[in-house]
């Protein structure tokens, strides 16, 4: 194997009909893989027939009209990996789908893995089984009841609930409240036809990003950008509701919300641990200066084992066994929580809002702050090691409309000052309280 | 240094040996152009190892619940405050996990190798505990107790083990109860420690863009030397063959009820690259009954029985095994009566011979994408290495394998008397 191959970087190899086409070459990996997004803006209309979309789409192709005929072809491809869904970055809803395999080299005849792999993928996204002209009414209503249930099963992972819920309560007036999946009660008025109709639309207007990663021979790839140029055929050019402000990052008015008060939100389950998620507003984009400072904010809050809220909710206090941050990028906003007993709610909201005062104060240790940025420049360059991770990066910087390389992560992030990252402090508002917490708790 | 190699060049790797005066062994396996590197250091001690002899003493210990895994908090506890902060400083990420029958002390990094894995090596060999951590400790594993009593996976797993075992300690939560956590001290805890982190008793694994040889330098000059000693006498109570009993079920906060099921295996004396074997058929065959490509699992997922939550596993341990599948489902009790028609049906007509030779091939494939992560190679090592192999082996049991033995594997198997459900109702 050549060590040829150089960091991994991407490169935009094509554009056309709004359909941007890069390449991330990289010989390290034993797979390679491509990832085709289709990018809409976030909003109740669309949102669960978005979900519905690929959740039909996976039933089946034309050459492989059922599932099973799917998976079997996915087996002869030396049980090569296929997913797609929904997912939201920022106030963006994008349909995702992907394909991974086992990179030529590895397989017994040298086969044209990728070949077949991007037809695969391709023909599952342009080519889906019809009835009457339609989807299949079949897939339809099976997938309904799934979506149903997926949303439904929301709660039974409380930790990861107990975030998602507390940002969508703070933004419960925006397109980011809404869930990625959707709507229970939207789903009574989807059929086949109305979804189908939705479905010409993402393949006809919505802006496209297709990412090859991996060890792709450049014949390959070359007929791969040859089909892509069939994918909308009947397009008048104007390439969705993000046409006119195509990937320019987030809009102003997703940003820039203020907060009069405080709101507390509490709901409550049959569990035996309470689970406690402050929700903030940043008020500080993606694409400014001031973003690579709340990185640096966010490690020293509760970004590692090193943070003010570890340290102090969990070893200080012994109050929990996880108490963390995070940050959403695309939208501004900061989450943190920790799982608590019930009883200690109090106790714990105190100790959190202690050390979001902290930082404002200006008291940030020397250990604080460079644990903090050396944890960060670990976790970028960790990225590299994922091909995956290395996509969701790019994709991330084109929503952003950024385009920083890995290593500019870095060096931004290790060029912030302490005052910078109190400056950023002092435009932190908390928006809202949430509480998961037992039936009993009065 | 005697260092030995092995080169698997089918699949462009290499395995790096090296064994310390200790009796501690080592391997690194190089990753290239990798920027993470990833070291393990693991006993072979885990939360099943709750009655034990000491090597020279005649008595049985009888130890806390939950306590291998209490002991694993406090190892990151040093003399001068937790070690956790020393990793903090260089940036890298430490961490650790506790499972039924080994410990697992590692950490990431992409830079300064040699000082964190000196970290490594100092807080794992040198024990500092107090009453007072122990006491505070309570507080956040009672907590990582009360989030675990929440999780409804984790709940319906641990539920199924109680069905197949009456017995095994293998049915006992990792963690402990908060009740068993209570009667630790530190007293017990260094019994513990001084018991099963015996350099013989460990191994360490180290995977990333490295040399060998000053890795292995640094392991020859800062493992400890210790006597050779006699073998832990690790004690296991009786076991029944049958499963304890074929239902269980619980009432959580969901929304669709969860389950688990699956049979219990009997694999007695089955150890090294025969455990392997053993693994490697249960996982194809458990494939070609329900996985992605079977009928069974289409049938069930067009009638909405199940979704794409439903998974399915088998684990082999050097005195318990099973096989387990499950997911969502609003009719947990027609699944199982679907998986078991159609298990008697294969028994019946027989396995498809087409069906395996696809299957194997995909296998092989997805067993050849986990070498893409350093992370995935460590858990994956370490997991089967206190069984005798190395997780090279698989390559040699995917080549030999062959449709009698599959056979032979399923008639053993998949026994109907060995079916336990395990069900997590909304509450």
């Amino acid at each position: 194997m050549s060590n040829l191959l150089q960091e991994e970087t991407v490169s935009k190899i094509a554009s056309f009909d709004g359909i941007d086409i890069y390449s991330i070459k990289t010989d390290k990996f034993k797979t390679s893989s491509v990832s085709i997004f289709f990018h809409t803006n976030l909003d109740r209309e669309r949102v669960t027939k978005n979900a519905m979309i690929p959740a039909v789409l996976r039933r089946g192709c034309r050459r492989f009209p059922t599932f099973q005929e799917i998976a079997l072809h996915l087996e002869e491809l030396y049980g090569a990996t296929f997913d797609c869904g929904v997912t939201k970055m920022g106030e963006r809803h994008i349909i995702q789908f992907y394909i991974e395999f086992v990179s030529e080299m590895f397989t017994e005849e040298g086969s044209n893995q990728f070949d077949k792999a991007f037809d695969l993928l391709y023909e599952i996204i342009t080519q889906p089984v019809l009835e009457n002209e339609v989807f299949k009414d079949e897939y339809v209503k099976q997938e309904k009841d799934n979506l149903k249930r997926l949303i439904e099963s929301r709660v039974n992972d409380k930790m990861l609930y107990a975030v998602e819920k507390c940002l969508e309560e703070v933004c419960k007036d925006e397109p980011y409240g809404i869930y990625d999946y959707g709507f229970v009660s939207d789903l009574k008025d989807i059929n086949a036809k109305n979804l189908y109709e939705q479905y010409i639309a993402m393949l006809e207007t919505y802006p496209v990003q297709v990412y090859i990663a991996g060890s792709a021979s450049d014949k390959s790839v070359e007929r791969a950008i040859e089909k892509l140029k069939k994918l909308r055929p009947k397009t008048d050019g104007t390439f969705g509701d993000l046409a006119d402000k195509k990937l320019f990052g987030p809009s102003p008015e997703s940003f820039n919300k203020s907060v009069n008060k405080v709101r507390n939100v509490v709901e409550r389950f049959s569990v035996n641990q309470g689970k406690l998620s402050l929700g903030f507003r940043t008020n500080i984009r993606p694409d400014s200066k001031e973003y690579y400072a709340l990185l640096v904010y966010n490690g020293i809050l509760g970004g590692g084992v090193h943070s003010k809220l570890f340290q102090n909710v969990r070893e200080k206090a012994s109050l929990a066994y996880y108490a963390f941050s995070r940050l959403e990028k695309f939208k501004g906003l900061m989450v943190v929580s920790s799982g608590i007993e019930i009883a200690n709610k109090d106790k714990a909201l105190e100790i959190i809002l202690q050390q979001i005062d902290e930082i404002k104060a200006g008291n940030i240790t020397d250990y604080e702050f460079e644990s903090t940025i050396k944890t960060i420049e670990t976790s970028v360059k960790s990225l590299k090691d994922n091909q995956l991770q290395i996509v969701t990066h790019y994709l991330g910087q084109a929503i952003a409309n950024t385009s920083d390389t890995f290593d500019d992560l870095i060096s931004k992030t290790s060029r912030v000052t302490k005052q910078e990252v109190i400056d950023v402090a002092k435009k932190i508002q908390l928006d809202t309280i949430y509480f998961l917490t037992s039936k009993e708790q009065a | 240094m005697d260092i030995k190699t092995v080169k698997y060049d089918k699949i462009g790797e290499t395995l790096y040996i090296y064994e310390h005066k200790s009796g501690l062994k080592a391997f690194l396996i190089p990753k290239k152009g990798y920027s993470k590197k990833y070291a393990t250091f693991a006993t072979h001690y885990g939360s099943i190892n709750n009655e034990f002899i000491v090597p020279g003493e005649d008595n049985v210990t009888r130890v806390p619940d939950g306590i291998a895994h209490f002991l694993e908090h406090k190892l990151f506890e040093q003399k001068d405050g937790s070690v956790m902060d020393k990793f903090s400083k260089l940036g890298s990420n430490p961490n650790a996990y506790t499972g039924f029958s080994q410990t697992v002390y590692l950490f990431s990094c992409t830079d300064k190798f040699s000082e964190n894995f000196q970290l490594l090596l100092d807080f794992v060999q040198n024990p500092y505990i107090t009453e007072e951590s122990v006491e505070k400790e309570k507080g956040i594993i009672g907590q990582e107790i009360r989030m675990y009593e929440d999780d409804p996976n984790w709940r319906s797993f641990f539920n199924l083990l109680g069905a197949f075992y009456k017995n095994h300690p293998v049915k006992i939560d990792i963690a402990g109860t908060i009740e068993s956590i209570s009667k630790i001290n530190r007293e017990i805890l260094y019994k513990c420690y001084n018991t099963f982190y015996h350099p013989s008793n460990m191994v360490i694994c180290v995977v990333g863009d490295l040399e060998p040889e000053s890795v292995f330098e640094q392991i020859e000059k800062n493992i400890k030397y210790a006597e050779p000693r006699e073998e832990i006498k690790r004690i296991f109570p009786e076991e029944i063959q049958s499963l304890n009993k074929d239902y269980v079920e619980q009432s959580l906060a969901v929304s669709t009820p969860l389950f688990q099921m699956g049979f219990k295996d009997d694999t007695k004396g089955l150890s090294g690259p025969e455990s392997l074997k053993r693994e490697v058929a249960v996982k194809i065959l458990l494939e070609m009954i329900m996985g992605k490509s079977s009928a069974l699992y289409n049938e069930l997922y067009s009638q909405g029985l199940i979704n794409n939550t439903f998974e399915f596993d088998y684990t082999i341990e050097e005195n318990y095994a099973f096989s387990m599948f499950g997911g969502e489902s609003p009719d947990p009790f027609r699944v199982k009566e679907i998986i078991s028609g159609k298990i008697e049906e294969f028994h019946k007509k027989g396995l498809d011979r087409e069906d395996y030779e696809r299957i194997r091939k995909a296998v092989k494939g997805r067993f050849l994408r986990r070498f893409n992560s350093v992370e995935n190679i460590s858990h994956l090592f370490i997991s089967v290495y206190f069984r005798g192999v190395n997780i090279f082996d698989y390559l040699d049991v995917y080549d030999k394998m062959n449709f009698e033995y599959i056979n032979e594997i399923f008639s053993k198997h998949f026994n109907l008397n060995n079916l336990a459900l395990s069900v997590v109702k909304p509450a």
